[in-house]
């Protein structure tokens, strides 16, 4: 397919296999260790560079692209390109999410999620 | 009173074993210091001793002095055996109340969607497991069960969660035997085949049982369990895409009803002592020996 750049050779570039669309031929644990090495390396990256968001905004994709791309590049290779837009994607929310916490701890609030109770707490 | 009563003198006995003429003697010899009186003051001794020869009750020799008397009853009622026995009894109640109020607890949680009008989750499906065979909801019946949906295309929620899946199982088994049956239904039946499944799991646990079926199917299973999930349904081959979906394990009882579930704050231990203690309240044993092997 010609508008995925990154899925037109499955193989031969080195990487995971991948199917025609972009998505792991075998999402099997060796293969997803070495996506989410990729995604660390990556991410490692941008912490250096002091980029937060790679996919949502035009400035965020231009300065991952000039600095990172050749992990990006790794990233594409070794990941689906669904798992690689949602890590883009969770690293912003995670990063939100860690300030608001922040923000409220400070302001003395607590935060807890809704969750199930734990054995002991009911 | 000059003579001693046959009372006193019995109370002198008691409370004396040695020296009791002495005593008697002193006694007597200040309140009635004449020789008559000492003369019968001997013929009670003489009576005591009598007495004495006749009387088949053993004396308190520990207990010699009215100060030993009084020194042992200072604490009043009070004493280490007493403690002993108040502490060991507190303890057991303490105990026992709270494993009852834990068991009700429990119970309550297991039962509420038993019966008539309670809402109903989990309920009667018909699916293929990783070999192909066909899997109904009867055959999760007569053991409890772990019910995981996930997909095999899912980043790293599924993965991390189907692991400690993995660790709740062994722990479960190790506590109570082979009483769980370990699922996973995908939310993905375009993409998880039987074989793909059977590859996947096998990574895993080689004893977890992988579920899938046509889009209906799933479809159907996914809403009687009330999970969420947005799998497209028709997608090409080889599409690359994501399933968003519920993440919790659905315990189901030997019965088919839905127990409890557990969510991912839950670590394997906590997850794998939440199962063994409703494992360990089932009360029909006949269904469960009969798959308990």
């Amino acid at each position: 397919m010609a508008w995925l750049p990154w899925s037109s050779g499955s193989s031969d570039e080195g990487g995971v296999k991948k199917t025609a669309g972009g998505a792991f031929e075998s999402p099997s644990r060796t293969n997803r260790k070495m996506c989410y090495a990729a995604r660390d390396s990556f991410f490692e990256c941008l912490d250096k560079n002091n980029i937060l968001d790679s996919i949502n905004t035009k400035s965020g994709r231009e300065k991952a692209e000039t600095f990172c791309s050749q992990f990006d590049k790794e990233f594409e290779k070794n990941c689906a390109h669904s798992w690689v837009e949602y890590f883009k994607k969770q690293r912003v929310v995670n990063y939100q999410k860690e300030q608001t916490i922040k923000r409220l701890e400070s302001q003395g609030g607590e935060i807890t999620a809704p969750q199930l109770p734990l054995p002991g707490q009911k | 009173m000059a003579a001693p009563s046959r009372c006193t003198a019995h109370i002198a006995t008691a409370l004396r074993s040695n020296a009791t003429p002495r005593i008697a003697v002193r006694t007597f010899a200040s309140t009635a210091p004449s020789a008559a009186s000492r003369t019968r003051l001997r013929q009670a001794q003489q009576t005591i001793e009598a007495r004495r020869q006749f009387s088949n009750t053993s004396y308190r020799q520990a207990l010699n002095t009215i100060d030993q008397i009084k020194a042992r009853n200072k604490g009043g009622p009070f004493n280490i055996t007493a403690a002993l026995l108040f502490v060991t009894t507190a303890g057991g109640l303490w105990a026992y109340f709270t494993y009852e109020k834990e068991r009700m607890a429990r119970k309550r949680v297991a039962e509420q969607t038993k019966g008539v009008g309670k809402p109903k989750v989990g309920g009667p499906f018909e699916l293929v497991d990783q070999d192909g065979k066909v899997f109904s909801s009867n055959d999760m019946l007569g053991k409890y069960s772990l019910v995981y949906f996930g997909f095999t295309h899912c980043p790293d929620i599924c993965p991390d969660e189907l692991d400690k899946m993995a660790l709740m199982y062994d722990k479960v088994r190790e506590k109570c035997g082979n009483v769980l049956l370990p699922l996973m239904i995908t939310c993905d039946p375009a993409r998880d085949s039987p074989a793909v499944l059977k590859e996947y799991l096998a990574e895993f646990h080689p004893d977890f049982i992988g579920l899938t079926g046509n889009h209906e199917q799933i479809k159907d299973t996914c809403k009687a369990y009330r999970v969420y999930f947005s799998t497209p349904k028709d997608v090409a081959p080889g599409q690359d895409y994501l399933v968003d979906h519920s993440i919790y394990f659905y315990l189901m009882d030997p019965e088919g009803d839905f127990v409890e579930a557990i969510g991912r704050n839950f670590t394997a231990d906590q997850a794998a002592k939440v199962i063994a203690d409703h494992v360990k309240d089932w009360e029909k044993p006949l269904r469960k020996e009969a798959r308990w092997e």
